[in-house]
């Protein structure tokens, strides 16, 4: 990864110079360079003009502010983003995130732009629901005139594809707002497309005579060098890094019913950084076989160089709206636009893929027009396992495979089986940070932790632990485990073993639901333990839960909620305030898949 | 001076009367282990634990322990389930273990693969069937054998009260059990803690080593008495039963490479009156309680005191502290050790239209469980379910429905018909065959046993049916290691695992159980016990005498000498 352009032979400097010039430049950042541009820029100006000039304050800045609804935090990263370039555009920019705000800020907001996500079957992101609940109800305050825009983010894999970001943008107008530039709904490939929504919306509400603000660039003597981890990291999912799968263990015994991949990803590159907690991205290739079939079923030969195009680098399974719809397009076929039209989509894509739709309606296709139809290839995220402190120029990742069968096909998931069947250790993959604020270890090493996790829900666990052991803090800890069976599934045992004997880890407590008749679930074990956790919450603690929404995470809210009413006199309503508080307060964080 | 008594006995001494921190492990989640002393202790109440040695290569990798599991052993005097019981058995055994019911050679039930989670609350099933499994192992007197099923004659049912009472008598007194199994939960029976805990018999040491005692009805040796510490014979006179021939000091378990260990067949003590045998079982027992050998485990049986201190002084000490001499033994003959398979009444006269039915059914290894077209385990079950019969565990791994109805022969024979389980069996030597555990779950296994004896058999089927022998009951035993839970060295063709795939070979006891075989071949695979196997086998069926057994023949043949006491052992070994 030594891509970095290097100053030319023929630069106008000594040869020596450009020798010692090309070795730092070769280290740094795109963010370090574009500073040392903004700095040469700023230094010549203040050079002419005898004395160090800020930027200047032009005219009076119109406010602007910036709401977001963030899931898994790419909302927020947007619109970080957008606040720094609305400085350029002559915008006084505050970022909100909807967790935090209510319908004062909207009342009092003169110009607003929206990043929504929405998650899952068309819902807002978790800590987004009361905001968007009183945006919708009937008490949301009106905003004449207010200028809006909205970003929607989305996957065209779900059914009500951007639908939160689509029911802000009309609830805004309902509200009196003028929309000052259109909505645009995004897929997981949304970074270049965002950033010029970003460019275009701002650019709208731009005051009129800031535009001509503009060419200077920005130099902040004062402040430091980019905060790279909390801020935009280096290695990104449109800049990727290659890094050698080190280790790849099935955590599973045989026998298992469960088969959850232990990778351990080793770089050279010490700007790939992350904290535990954060996801890391790993770009899958998709299962050749499946690639095959595809180009069979639209009458596409086994081209090699076709074949592995769409294997790296294109979607080849989700099936959406969208395509379906240009598919009926190219193919002209009254059929497959049928499928568009009332119930007969969700009907019809229930538990189906791109495989199935060119099987029902075959049609030959040229190499052009699939590659057409098809969303390039997303990276998939995971709960990094592992801490960087523990184990330098490492990033170590638990994933679950997934198989199942639907309409007599056996399916697989894209990412799991890469790693579990197409890759071996010693081999590459492209790997990202995405970091997630929201699932942080405490500032205060002291501070109780309460870690919830089933089956691969572990993970960022490990990170967590590993993490305080390297750094010496002395917190009481506690994991609630959950998997299928104790023998075969209890993920990272040995670990667990070693940890609570050094004292690193204080409790351990797990549920294996199926172990014996009755299932038991880690909500079963935090309800028995009920007594002690309202103890550790008195003394602080900070409560974790990962892993998925259905099975798990919902569970675990509700037996939270009980658990903090029980003091409370078995009040729910307060319990699920006391909840809330935590969540605000930042002690209650959730990393849900 | 310093104490030169092995570990085990610190570990019974400070255990609280066998408690241990069993209850504190149990807590612990993150393990399927408990502490190393508890792994002694929990013996005591029934249970090893165990690991499935298949898998113990990949778990260290999958950051996973070893697959810890527990075997837990019954107590089932004589070895009698009721139908109630059955079934209860058979659900414990899908609900909380492999799936399948292990009938051992001692006329019990282990059921295999029981994580420690699910511990207590299997123990709590066996409970509420009236089934206990407290001192099944252990250093205690374990599960009492008696002639298989008590319905066959009066003097069966008179050898199974004995054998239940001695069982009741010799059981350890302490509330451990109880307490961290049951929840202190009362029920009455004899395993029911005394309000004090102390142990009259025990002590807080209990024995040096195992203890097993076996009551036999000639003229079958089915319990193998010669193999057990403690035996009783009956003698039944005039249709009466007047009292017990009482043997001493045998038993299996040796080391390989240690000359100082050896099996043992029993001695015979003298004769005693049935209002004395259970005086006399408790004597025993406390001789051997104070003489037995504390220092060296592998050297702690009964058998070893008689033979360190001679069987008059023992029988002089036994007497002393019952009060009373023995008589001198009646006479008695054993013709075998096998079970009868398939039918057979009631032996005692009475009409014969009122005589009760038997069917003794080979159970291949024990091992209960359910294979395609061969549904051994959903078949009982079911039978059982009827509650037309009583069911048996034999010494030789197999079941006897009990006290069958003419009328319901039948139907008990369409049920094994319909669950693809027939009531023959392919050969005299299969018929006779008997294997321990062993792999995968067996701490102690160096080879497989019930894994492979079955190939192992079908291979010299072939030879016997070339040898036109296909028929002749030949007694063959196989075990993982040299502590004998098949009792490998009573059998005519004993095989004891020394390493992966390789056994060493023993020829020459006798039919009936009375003598001991001998050393043959050291370290041979399957192939080579078959070439070794296949022209004994032939001579056999040549030379044989009308009558004589291949056991019998292969020592007046020379192909082995006699082993007429354990410590003749190791004596005259000749390998091939």
């Amino acid at each position: 990864m030594t891509a970095t352009p290097l100053l030319p032979r023929n630069a106008p400097f000594l040869p020596e110079d450009i020798e010692l010039l090309n070795k730092v430049v070769a280290r740094t950042t795109p963010q370090q360079r574009s500073w040392l541009a903004g700095f040469f820029a700023g230094f010549e100006a203040a050079q002419s003009g005898g004395m160090v000039q800020p930027v200047p304050a032009a005219k009076p800045r119109a406010p602007l502010t910036i709401l977001y609804a963030s899931e898994s935090g790419n909302s927020e990263a947007l619109a970080t983003k957008a606040k720094k370039a609305a400085q350029k555009h002559g915008l006084d920019a505050k970022v909100f995130d909807m967790a935090d705000a209510d319908m004062a800020l909207l009342a009092k907001s003169k110009n607003i732009v929206v990043f929504a996500a929405t998650w899952g079957e068309g819902d807002p992101p978790a800590r987004a629901v009361d905001f968007y609940q009183a945006l919708m109800s009937d008490a949301a305050p009106r905003i004449d005139g207010v200028k809006f825009a909205v970003l929607a983010l989305g996957d065209t894999a779900y059914a009500q594809f951007c639908a939160v970001g689509k029911a802000i943008d009309q609830r805004l107008e309902e509200l009196g707002g003028v929309r000052s530039f259109d909505r645009v709904d995004l897929d997981l490939d949304y970074a270049k497309k965002a950033a010029e929504w970003t460019e275009g919306a701002l650019a709208k509400l731009a005051p009129e005579d800031a535009a001509a603000g503009g060419t200077v660039v920005h130099v902040d003597f004062g402040a430091a060098l980019p905060h790279l981890e909390d801020d935009e990291p280096r290695y990104t999912a449109e800049q990727p890094l290659e890094a050698e799968i080190a280790a790849l263990v099935n955590l599973n015994g045989s026998g298992s019913t469960r088969e959850t991949w232990h990778a351990e990803f080793a770089f050279d590159d010490p700007a790939f950084t992350y904290q535990p907690g954060d996801a890391i991205g790993l770009f899958p290739e998709n299962d050749p076989a499946l690639v095959d079939d595809l180009l069979q079923a639209v009458g596409l030969g086994s081209e090699a160089a076709l074949l592995l195009k769409l294997q790296k680098s294109y979607d080849v399974t989700t099936l959406s709206r969208a395509l379906v719809d240009n598919y009926a397009k190219l193919t002209g076929r009254a059929d497959i636009k049928a499928l568009l039209e009332g119930e007969a989509y969700p009907k019809f894509a229930a538990d189906r893929q791109l495989i199935d739709l060119f099987l029902a309606y075959p049609e030959k296709l040229t190499q052009d027009q699939l590659v057409g139809l098809l969303r390039p290839l997303p990276g998939r995220l995971y709960s990094v396992a592992s801490s960087l402190k523990a184990h330098p120029g490492e990033a170590h990742l638990l994933v679950g495979a997934v198989r199942w069968e639907s309409h007599g096909r056996v399916r697989k998931g894209v990412s799991s089986t890469f790693l579990g069947e197409r890759r071996k250790a010693g081999q590459n993959a492209r790997i990202y940070v995405k970091p997630n604020r929201h699932f942080r270890l405490p500032a205060d090493g002291h501070t109780p932790i309460i870690m919830i996790g089933a089956g691969t829900g572990v993970a960022p666990y490990r990170g967590f632990v590993e993490e305080r052991v390297a750094d010496g803090a002395k917190g009481k800890s506690w994991l609630f485990f959950g998997e299928r069976n104790f023998t075969n599934d209890f993920l990272y045992q040995l670990e667990w073993q070693d940890y609570l004997a050094s004292g690193d880890l204080t409790r351990i407590d797990v549920a294996f639901s199926r172990d014996q008749p009755e299932k038991i679930y880690v909500q079963h074990r935090i309800w028995e333990k009920r007594a002690e956790i309202n103890a550790w919450l008195q003394e602080g603690a900070h409560i974790y839960v990962c892993g998925d929404e259905k099975g798990m995470a919902k569970d675990v809210d509700a037996t939270l909620v009980k658990v903090l009413a029980e003091p409370l006199k078995g009040d729910e309503e307060a319990g699920r305030a006391k909840l809330k508080e935590l969540t605000k307060a930042g002690r209650y964080q959730r990393d849900i898949y | 001076m310093t104490d030169k008594r092995s570990k085990n006995e610190f570990i019974k001494e400070q255990s609280h009367q066998l408690r241990g921190t069993l209850a504190e492990g149990l807590l612990k989640v993150e393990t399927g282990a408990i502490a190393e002393d508890d792994q002694q202790l929990i013996k005591f109440h029934g249970s090893y634990i165990q690991d499935d040695r298949d898998v113990r290569g990949e778990r260290g990798k999958k950051k996973l322990e070893k697959a810890y599991s527990f075997m837990i052993r019954l107590r089932i005097p004589g070895g009698v389930v009721t139908p109630k019981q059955w079934i209860g058995l058979d659900t414990i055994a899908s609900t909380y273990a492999n799936g399948t019911m292990r009938l051992t050679t001692r006329e019990t039930f282990q059921f295999h693969g029981v994580i420690k989670s699910n511990l207590k609350r299997t123990m709590q099933s066996f409970n509420a069937i009236c089934l206990d499994t407290l001192a099944a192992c252990g250093d205690v007197n374990r599960n009492v054998m008696t002639a298989a099923n008590p319905h066959l004659s009066k003097a069966h049912k008179l050898a199974y009260d004995l054998g239940k009472s001695v069982s009741e008598h010799l059981l350890p007194r302490t509330g451990a059990y109880h307490e961290i199994w049951l929840d202190g939960e009362k029920v009455e029976d004899a395993s029911r803690p005394a309000k004090k805990d102390e142990e009259p018999i025990y002590g807080v040491h209990y024995l040096p080593r195992k203890f097993k005692v076996v009551v036999a009805v000639p003229p079958d040796n089915d319990v193998d008495i010669y193999a057990h510490d403690l035996g009783y014979i009956a003698v039944v006179e005039k249709g009466e039963l007047v009292g017990w021939n009482v043997t001493v000091g045998g038993g299996m378990g040796m080391t390989h490479g240690d000359v100082n260990t050896f099996p043992r067949t029993a001695d015979l003590l003298g004769f005693c009156k049935p209002e004395q045998a259970i005086a006399v079982a408790e004597s025993v027992v406390t001789v051997q309680r104070d003489w037995g050998n504390r220092e060296n485990r592998a050297r702690a049986r009964l058998k070893y005191t008689i033979e360190d201190r001679g069987l008059d002084n023992f029988r002089e000490e036994v007497e002393k502290r019952l009060g009373f001499k023995f008589e001198k033994p009646r006479p008695f003959k054993f013709t075998g050790t096998g079970d009868k398979i398939g039918w057979r009444q009631t032996l005692d006269a009475k009409k014969a239209s009122d005589k009760a039915w038997h069917l003794t059914l080979f159970v291949e290894n024990g091992r209960i469980k359910d294979k395609p077209g061969y549904s051994l385990r959903s078949a009982l079950r079911e039978i059982a379910e009827l509650g037309i019969c009583d069911f048996v565990c034999s010494a030789n791994q197999n079941v006897i429905l009990a006290n069958v109805s003419a009328k319901a022969k039948p139907k008990i024979e369409a049920i094994f018909k319909a669950h693809g389980v027939s009531l023959d069996v392919s050969s005299g030597l299969r018929r006779n065959a008997m294997s321990c555990v062993a792999l995968p779950t067996c701490g102690l296994a160096l080879a497989e046993a019930e894994r492979f004896l079955p190939d192992l058999v079908t291979a010299l089927e072939e030879s016997l049916d070339r040898a036109g022998l296909k028929d002749d009951d030949i007694v063959i035993r196989m075990t993982g290691c040299p502590n004998g839970c098949a009792r490998p060295y009573l059998a005519e063709v004993g095989l004891v695992g020394r390493n992966p795939g390789l056994y060493n070979l023993y020829l020459g006891a006798a039919f009936n159980g009375s003598r001991l075989s001998k050393l043959y071949a050291q370290d041979v695979d399957k192939q080579r016990i078959v070439s070794l196997l296949e022209p004994l086998f032939i001579a056999y069926s040549k030379e044989r005498e009308d009558g004589e057994h291949f056991g019998d023949f292969t020592i007046r043949s020379g192909v082995v000498k006699a082993t007429p006491a354990g410590n003749q052992f190791h004596a005259d070994v000749k390998l091939v």
